[in-house]
């Protein structure tokens, strides 16, 4: 992390490089600032857990998720089109025989037109290099003990695909409203390093 | 690579630390949608960074240094006019 | 698939079908790819087909070649890491795998 010399410094080549490139008439006037606004108030992990909290209520929502879930999300209003090119989502449900988590071991890829900004431990060396290697480890730093029966399967997204987690209905949960389901899924659940 | 410690974690973190890394990150965004490079051109920049910058830079900084080459090597700028003019 | 970018005509057959077990590329590339270091010379299971795309490889030169089939192949944590339980599934272009006989 810079410290507060270094942050400024960057920050005037910045600015300065914004400016050169308004100069020359390949940045727009505030068009920056357009899209710094319109990206933090687009994505974030309530739009995942209003897929999940669907898919718990309706087991067909479910299997249309999992079989094309750019078309599926449409039916909550939702869409991967935000980003800067409509990319293929695949939802992966966790079970009881099997959990999954997502890491893109390459740079950082996350699905930000949905979910928002990626956690820097997301991003980190740290959890690309050991998440494929040693998951059951990663998770267990998490807070997340898995049964030793319960398989891992890491999702690396080294292509075009983004990946969701689609995590198991907690118990004892059945009169909740969908809204009220929503609310218990957590940014973690749906990268799996969380139940939920 | 092998030797990390574990993952930290930071809560209710921002979405970015700092104004710039904002707007670096819209700036990426911006030149890729007005075709001054593409997205594989940016992922490939970065990692051509040598190696003790890259692994001395902090995610954004990495992301501007990709930036700056690419802008270089495209003919949008030189080096030089990238630079701050004190730096010169 | 509706999300697939398919140039029009000159698209690269399917080489594969899911279950097909392949092995990846062992090179060390001269430029950017996108097979990851742990994943290279392993043999994996196809699982589906993920989308057709120009290789990132040309793209990343400026040069965008054919769409070409990307698969998401599996591979055991044993195969790739010498130890481990777990699956690890990449999302791989055609043109990262050849296959391999059953013996």
């Amino acid at each position: 992390m810079s410290d507060n010399h270094g942050s400024s410094v960057i920050s005037a080549r910045v600015r300065h490089v914004e400016a050169l490139l308004e100069a020359r008439g390949l940045l727009d006037a505030g068009e920056i600032d357009t899209r710094i606004d319109e990206f933090l108030a687009g994505g974030t992990p309530a739009n995942g857990a209003r897929i999940v909290a669907r898919a718990w209520v309706d087991a067909g929502f479910t299997d249309r998720l999992l079989a094309d879930a750019n078309a599926a999300i449409r039916e909550v209003g939702l869409s991967m089109a935000g980003g800067l090119q409509e990319q293929r989502l695949k939802v992966v449900a966790n079970t009881a025989e099997g959990h999954n988590v997502v890491v893109c071991t390459l740079c950082s890829c996350y699905p930000i037109a949905l979910l928002g900004p990626s956690p820097s431990w997301y991003k980190s060396e740290a959890y690309r290099s050991r998440v494929v290697r040693d998951p059951r480890g990663v998770l267990a730093e998490f807070g997340l003990q898995l049964p030793a029966g319960t398989s891992i399967a890491v999702w690396d997204a080294s292509a075009e695909s983004r990946y969701l987690v689609l995590p198991r209905r907690p118990e004892g949960t059945p009169g909740l409203t969908e809204e009220a389901l929503a609310g218990l899924v957590t940014r973690k659940g749906l990268i799996g390093t969380a139940a939920v | 690579m092998a030797g990390f410690p574990a993952v930290i974690e930071e809560p209710d973190e921002p979405p970015f630390s700092a104004d710039w890394e904002a707007h670096v990150f819209a700036l990426n965004g911006a030149l890729i949608k007005r075709g001054v490079y593409n997205l594989d051109e940016f992922r490939d920049a970065q990692e051509r960074l040598p190696v003790q910058q890259f692994l001395a830079a902090s995610y954004y900084e990495r992301w501007f240094a990709a930036i700056s080459t690419l802008l270089a090597e495209k003919g949008v700028a030189d080096a030089a006019e990238l630079e701050l003019p004190d730096e010169h | 698939m509706s999300t697939d970018r398919v140039s029009t005509d000159r698209v690269s057959a399917d080489r594969f079908t899911p279950g097909a077990r392949v092995r990846t590329r062992s090179t060390d590339p001269a430029g950017h790819t996108r097979l990851p270091r742990y994943a290279r010379g392993a043999v994996g299971v196809l699982v589906e087909l993920a989308g057709r795309h120009p290789l990132a490889d040309d793209r990343a030169r400026g040069a965008t070649g054919e769409a070409q089939p990307v698969w998401h192949v599996r591979f055991a944590a044993a195969d790739l890491f010498g130890t481990g339980d777990h699956t690890v599934t990449v999302e791989l272009w055609q043109d990262y795998l050849t296959p391999v006989e059953d013996a």
